[in-house]
């Protein structure tokens, strides 16, 4: 598609700032009202969703050139699908996030992309991960795990540790701690090892569509020769890539997809996961976007007039995976959870996403720091939540806040209870 | 484009981050296809777009475009044409770094705000102090102090919480010179709780039954009215829109009264105003509902006569919500709305079982369902709306009715069964409104042209019809003004003189309030 | 200026001859003698029967540069709006034969009467329709409806004061340049006829389009133009009605009630008055009111509640539960009397227009009063201040009486301290002018408002607000160009 295919959807804006507020009817105080860290933090109005469909249109009717400036608006911006899911509580027929998608790939066609994704992308084909890291290192999160390895064994259960786990060594206690408790349970997994390498998503996300296909392939290959029939992975990113970007490609796995969360929920119903200790404390939970509204999966792009597209049928966020990771919380003995205010298809952005970490760090701070806020304002003692970009934005500007509420992946309290 | 020199003093009154001519930016704020009759999505580049955070860098800005003969605009959400820039070479100010509830005054029952807090956001407070305010009909996304002092102001429950025109404690403005002016109580207390003197009450050159629309200065500060909530203090909401799932209070019972005819509707609709009972009541038409929750069924249900005649049978009725301060209360008004819609011959049908009863409370308490009448098509109008007794707003209905199957057989606007009325009255019956909303796309062009005629038929109704004072026909811009001011008293000559006044150099962006006499066209 | 007999002899033509006053005893009428400063007769008066002849009357004065004041009440006069300078050229124009009630519309509630019509007179009518007026607390029996209006006196009933305009709603009026222009509603679109016949009523308060001149006439005190007639809101008499009185030797609690009454809208009128002010009303002469005075609570809360068509009962009696619930919330006891009254012969006190001599004159045949508007939670300090400033002046303390009115649905109230003496009295006379101002100027530093600026309260009022001051005098020149409406009142 291109972005003159989205016209409508650029057009049919009705600059009711939707794409600004969290859902009307889920306001619950002034403070915590706002959806969209962009125009939060920037304040003109390109840069909420319905800005960015603005400039889109304005583009193609030749009113603006592409240039620095538009490049600045278009990425200074997490795609985290909070104004898509918003407007799509009012309309059928725009889809914000696939037009920023969409105004990112002509960024990078026209060459208007920013030198620190072009150094991420570098990374990628260089060593196959978006951090810059050596590939040969990416297996080393599991020494001594002794997990099975698919590049030369078959599992059940393909586990996918992502860039951002494999190498980040502050957060390698809960990867491994993820492959403990798929031990624990009992579960037939294997891991790709330094073999494995970055779903994709990111350079998608950033406008580098080519890159993304030539990872999808590679990634559908390894799959398919692992003989599993599911892939888990614990990277809320690499979920959303593996469960709605691989399909919108047209490069489907072919298998079921799921987050860590979802399966320890099921382990846990299913009696596998035996939570025993105590650990009391009072948590609130982020819901990661590319978990919820982000995680959804995908729907066969409707043809003709949007306007008849079924609600059914758009992406609106409210089939994300909100229950599972909340379930595994209820279920940690001495855990009470209490809600932030912005949750499920309604969360505020980590910050870390669409390129913002790599490229913008003060918006991806500003970000993480908002939603530290709400999280300590509800008294709890951690943050939870479920995927290692958020966990690693929101450690940054804890520490560098000097908050002090705990930060904690759900794996990790399920790992307490079950004294893995 | 501006002047680098000019540019420069804007960064120097509002920061350097918080001012920008650079046309990624501008046509942020050129694209406006909502509340306008002139086809099309686009409506005039800014020359700049300053973003203030206080009052003095408000001030500062007009004071710059004072020195170089700019004109400007502020808005707030800048949801509507209105907010936008009417000519060319206009500066946009653009109110939302001004966004701070500034003061509760829980006991007499006002707060103080900023430009961009929202209706939500004062509700989701308020309603935590036992207190509600008036939400206008576009819905809580929407800045009070922009309904209050530049705008319109019929809300969802309007019967029991006004006007906004009427709902205001205090104001600060800064003129179309660059003053700063403090209406009523604040200006020489320092406190809020009046509007108006001493002497004169200059609220009367803010605004009347419609605002300026940015045409007569900026706005910084408003005290707005709040209202007595008999609800919880916090309602747990499970869901978004159609999703909802909020429980009812059980002192609140909502219901749809449906009559025979336009009659019988206006004869109950006095009845209820004299016995002063309602939280809420807000005519929506049943096609209007279906355009929110089933465009689609819509869309088929218009070709089957049998349905039309449906359609036709409920069209007279309105939403009813009871809200009640104690159990004698909720029987007495019970007891009394049953009375006055079995009188009429009236039906009840009662909300409060039903599966949709969530969204039919909640997104009515909220006031959140506005944005839903964009998803039939993309666009709606909105016309006729000029406030009066109950029977010429009744009227009003009638003749919108009349007038829209013209321009539906035409294929310039969709079929919505043709009533598309909403209103309802203000403060149990004093006085009346009732719009007549026109569902249209204007991504179509030909159909966004045909708009402007339809504008301008409803338009000539007002007047042939004696129908409440104008209505949204001034919202056709100001070139209406002399259209209908000779019919309306002429009230554009001191309409006109007022704005000369005050914006002798026409400074302050008048294409939605009216020009004066030099630049008259 | 125009002399003295071109003014006579212009205006002479301007009426029918009866209608044409220069004689002493005739201008007397129009003197307010209870002044701060000297005040002088206007030249001459008119009586005009119709607003075509107010239009006249404006035009011939901006012809020969006179002054008008406009007046529709009768006398006797206080409160100096209407008071004319001694070197002066002032007309009288009296609109007080206009006595047309020009319609009763029992559907929509309204009326619409000229400037002479009383009290007296549109209650009567509106009672052959079951409605009732919304008065304010007593007025005389010769005031105008519209002059009421037009000052912002504020209401009895709290829960049907929406906006400071009401019971306006919308005015005919003729500005400064002798255009006649209509305000809200009744601008049109047609005649009053065309939209009598089209359902509309002249009801809505707001316009029309952008501008409401009707809150630039408000509060003018006569000087941005000559209302010929308003649109009032009328109410329903309601069928039942109880009536009730609450006392207390402190006022926080009553105005606690008072809070929680009017944002539940429960009750129809009501208002707080100090013993010394319930005894004036009580009682007819110095005597009946030391004597009532000596018998009655420091603070007394007056309510009524009503039924109307639709179980009327059952709303009286919730009505009284929840409002009997909250007094026992504030530990207030309710009661029926009050010596020397009961509730019920109170509400049919303040039904009507008051009895001769006007209540504030009868104890001792004089007063000023001090009326402003604040909050309720501020009303018990400003009562302090006023009590301070009391005994500064050596005035009795006992002597102030106080009257605390909601208005604004309770948001706001109108605070009166009523200071009565004996004219007669030189020495009783200065001390209550010097504690009138010192104690005027004291509360308006405390947050007193005063938005009707009678005489000494324009300089107190408009020292704080140059930037109101500039914006009027910008609005004064479009509707009064050539300044001929009441000169030097309030800032213009």
């Amino acid at each position: 598609m291109s972005l003159e295919d989205y016209r409508r959807d650029m057009e049919g804006c009705s600059r009711c700032s939707s794409c600004k507020w969290v859902p009307l009817n889920q306001i619950k105080s002034y403070r915590f009202a706002q959806i969209c860290p962009s125009i939060s933090k920037y304040n003109f109005h390109s840069f909420a969703g319905s800005g960015k469909l603005i400039l889109g249109l304005s583009l193609i009717d030749g009113r603006i050139e592409m240039d620095e400036k538009f490049a600045d608006i278009a990425y200074k911006c997490t795609l985290c699908g909070a104004c898509d899911a918003n407007c799509k509580v009012y309309r059928d027929d725009i889809d914000i996030s696939e037009v920023i998608e969409e105004i990112r790939a002509e960024c990078v066609n026209a060459g208007q992309y920013l030198p620190e994704h072009m150094m991420v992308i570098e990374s990628m084909k260089k060593e196959d991960n978006v951090l810059g890291e050596p590939k040969s290192a990416r297996g080393d999160w599991a020494e001594g795990l002794d997990l099975k390895d698919i590049n030369t064994e078959k599992a059940e259960v393909l586990f996918h540790a992502g860039c951002r786990f494999s190498y980040d060594e502050d957060l390698r206690g809960i990867v491994r701690g993820v492959a403990m408790l798929l031990k624990n349970a009992g579960v037939d997994f294997g891991i790709a090892g330094k073999e494995e390498s970055c779903c994709g998503g990111r350079a998608y996300e950033m406008g580098f569509r080519g890159e993304a296909r030539q990872f999808a392939e590679d990634v559908g290959r390894r799959v398919k020769a692992s003989g599993a029939k599911t892939v888990v992975t614990a990277c809320s990113d690499c979920y959303s890539t593996f469960k709605y970007l691989y399909d919108r490609m047209g490069m489907s796995l072919g298998l079921k997809v799921m987050h860590i969360t979802e399966y320890i929920d099921e382990l846990i119903a299913g009696g596998k996961l035996k939570l025993r200790s105590n650990v009391d404390m009072k948590v609130t939970y982020h819901d990661p976007c590319h978990l919820g509204r982000r995680g959804e999966p995908f729907i066969e792009p409707w043809k003709g007039n949007k306007l008849l597209r079924f609600g059914s049928l758009k992406r609106d966020g409210r089939n994300g995976v909100y229950e599972p990771p909340r379930n595994v919380l209820r279920a940690v003995p001495g855990v009470e959870l209490v809600e932030m205010e912005r949750i499920r298809e309604w969360s505020w952005c980590c910050g870390a996403g669409g390129g913002v970490w790599e490229a913008f760090p003060n918006l991806a701070e500003f970000s993480a720091t908002e939603r530290i806020e709400e999280a300590e304002s509800t008294g709890a003692d951690a943050l939870v939540t479920a995927c290692p970009w958020c966990e690693r934005n929101f450690r940054d500007a804890i520490e560098k806040n000097g908050a002090k509420i705990e930060l904690l992946d759900v794996t990790e309290l399920v790992a307490r209870s079950v004294e893995v | 484009m501006i002047t680098e020199e000019i540019l420069k003093q804007f960064e120097e009154a509002v920061g350097p981050e918080n001012c920008s001519a650079d046309p990624a930016i501008l046509n942020g704020y050129a694209f406006q296809p909502f509340h306008k009759t002139e086809p099309g999505c686009w409506i005039e580049t800014p020359l700049a777009v300053v973003l203030p955070s206080s009052t003095e860098e408000v001030q500062a800005v007009v004071k710059i475009c004072n020195e170089h003969k700019l004109r400007f605009k502020a808005h707030s959400t800048g949801w509507g044409a209105m907010g936008g820039p009417g000519f060319d070479n206009v500066v946009q100010i653009d109110l939302r770094r001004m966004n701070s509830i500034l003061e509760w005054d829980e006991k007499n029952r006002f707060v103080v705000i900023e430009p961009y807090v929202c209706c939500a956001q004062i509700q989701a407070e308020a309603m935590k102090r036992g207190l509600n305010l008036n939400i206008i009909g576009a819905g809580s996304a929407t800045s009070p102090l922009a309904s209050c002092t530049s705008h319109c102001g019929m809300g969802w429950t309007a019967i029991s919480t006004s006007h906004n025109a009427r709902n205001i404690m205090g104001v600060e403005w800064v003129t179309p010179t660059g003053e700063i002016l403090k209406l009523g109580a604040p200006g020489s207390t320092g406190k809020w709780f009046c509007a108006d003197g001493p002497g004169p009450g200059l609220r009367g050159i803010m605004r009347g039954w419609a605002g300026a629309d940015g045409g007569i200065g900026v706005f910084t500060k408003c005290a707005v009215k709040l209202f007595h909530w008999p609800g919880p203090r916090e309602t747990e909401v499970k869901g978004r829109m159609m999703d909802l799932d909020v429980e009812v209070p059980e002192n609140f019972r909502m219901m749809g009264c449906i009559f025979p005819d336009a009659e019988s509707y206006a004869n109950a609709a006095y009845k209820i105003g004299e016995a002063e009972i309602g939280f809420l009541m807000c005519k929506n038409a049943a096609p209007l509902l279906f355009a929110c929750m089933a465009p689609r069924l819509l869309r088929k249900m218009t070709s089957f006569p049998n349905i039309r005649a449906a359609m036709k049978a409920i069209q007279y009725g309105f939403q009813f919500i009871i809200a009640a301060n104690s159990k004698g209360d909720f029987e007495y008004q019970n007891k009394v709305i049953e009375k006055i819609v079995d009188e009429n011959d009236g039906f009840i049908i009662e909300m409060n079982k039903m599966p949709i009863k969530s969204m039919m409370y909640w997104s009515f308490v909220r006031a959140s369902v506005p944005p839903m009448v964009f998803r039939m098509s993309g666009n709606f109008f909105t016309s006729f709306g000029g406030d009066e007794a109950i029977d010429n707003a009744t009227k009003q209905a009638l003749i919108g009715e009349r007038i829209k199957k013209q321009f539906i057989a035409k294929g310039a606007i969709f079929d919505d069964f043709s009533d598309n009325a909403w209103g309802g009255m203000y403060e149990h019956g004093l006085f009346s409104h009732t719009e007549e909303l026109t569902i249209f796309d204007h991504r179509d062009l030909e159909m966004g042209k045909q708009v402007e005629d339809y504008a301008t038929a409803c338009m000539n109704a007002t007047i042939e019809e004696k129908l409440g004072g104008g209505g949204f026909a001034f919202f056709a811009g100001s070139h209406v003004h002399d259209i209908l001011g000779p019919k309306i008293g002429n009230y554009h000559i001191w309409q006109r003189k007022v704005k000369t006044a005050l914006d002798p150099e026409d400074l302050s962006d008048s294409k939605y309030f009216i020009q004066p006499e030099k630049t008259k066209k | 200026m125009a002399t003295q007999e071109e003014i006579k002899t212009t205006f002479k033509d301007a009426v029918d001859s009866d209608r044409f006053f220069d004689t002493d005893d005739d201008l007397k009428k129009y003197a307010t003698g209870n002044l701060l400063e000297p005040e002088g007769l206007p030249v001459c008066a008119v009586k005009p029967k119709s607003a075509e002849e107010v239009v006249g009357v404006v035009k011939k004065a901006a012809e020969i540069d006179a002054d008008l004041i406009p007046f529709s009440s009768g006398p006797p006069r206080f409160r100096g709006d209407t008071a004319t300078a001694q070197e002066s050229a002032t007309v009288a124009v009296d609109l007080s034969d206009m006595k047309r009630i020009v319609r009763m519309d029992r559907r929509n509630k309204v009326a619409i009467v000229e400037p002479g019509v009383t009290f007296g007179e549109l209650q009567a009518a509106a009672k052959m329709q079951h409605m009732k007026v919304l008065t304010p607390l007593l007025p005389r029996s010769t005031k105008s409806v519209i002059a009421s209006g037009l000052e912002r006196e504020p209401i009895t009933v709290p829960k049907y004061h929406w906006d400071m305009t009401d019971p306006m709603l919308c005015v005919e009026v003729v500005f400064g340049t002798g255009d006649v222009f209509r305000t809200g509603g009744a601008a049109g679109p047609g005649t009053l006829e065309e939209q009598w016949a089209s359902g509309a009523a002249q009801k809505c308060p707001l316009g029309p389009a952008q501008t409401d001149f009707l809150k630039i006439v408000q509060g003018a005190q006569g000087t941005m133009g000559i209302v010929t007639w308003a649109s009032v809101k009328l109410e329903l008499l309601p069928t039942i009605r109880e009536s009730y009185f609450i006392t207390s030797q402190k006022l926080e609690p009553l105005v606690d009630l008072l809070y929680d009454m009017t944002r539940r809208r429960l009750g129809d009128e009501i208002l707080i008055l100090d013993g010394f002010a319930l005894a004036n009303i009580i009682g007819k002469n110095n005597a009946d009111i030391q004597s009532s005075t000596e018998k009655q609570a420091a603070w007394t809360l007056f309510y009524n509640v009503g039924g109307y068509e639709y179980y009327p009962d059952l709303r009286v009696k919730y009505q009284k539960d929840d409002i009997g619930g909250l007094a026992r919330k504030h530990s207030l006891d309710i009661k029926r009397e009050v010596p020397g009254m009961s509730a019920s012969d109170m509400a049919a006190v303040i039904d009507l227009p008051g009895e001769e001599p006007y209540w504030k004159l009868r104890y001792k045949g004089a007063f000023r009063e001090i009326l402003f508007i604040t909050t309720m939670d501020m009303a018990r300090a400003h009562h302090g201040m006023m009590k301070e400033q009391a005994e500064k002046f050596d005035y009795p303390v006992g002597q102030i009486g106080v009257y605390l009115q909601p208005i604004q649905q309770g948001r706001a109230c109108h605070l009166e301290f009523i200071l009565p003496y004996d004219p007669d009295d030189r020495a009783e006379t200065g001390k209550v002018h010097e504690l009138f101002l010192s104690a005027s100027k004291e509360l308006a530093d405390a947050g007193a408002f005063f938005n009707r600026p009678y005489g000494p309260w324009a300089d107190i009022a408009y020292s704080r607000c140059p930037d109101t001051v500039a914006a009027m005098n910008k609005i004064k020149d479009i509707v009064d160009p050539d300044r001929v409406f009441n000169p030097g009142r309030i800032c213009l």
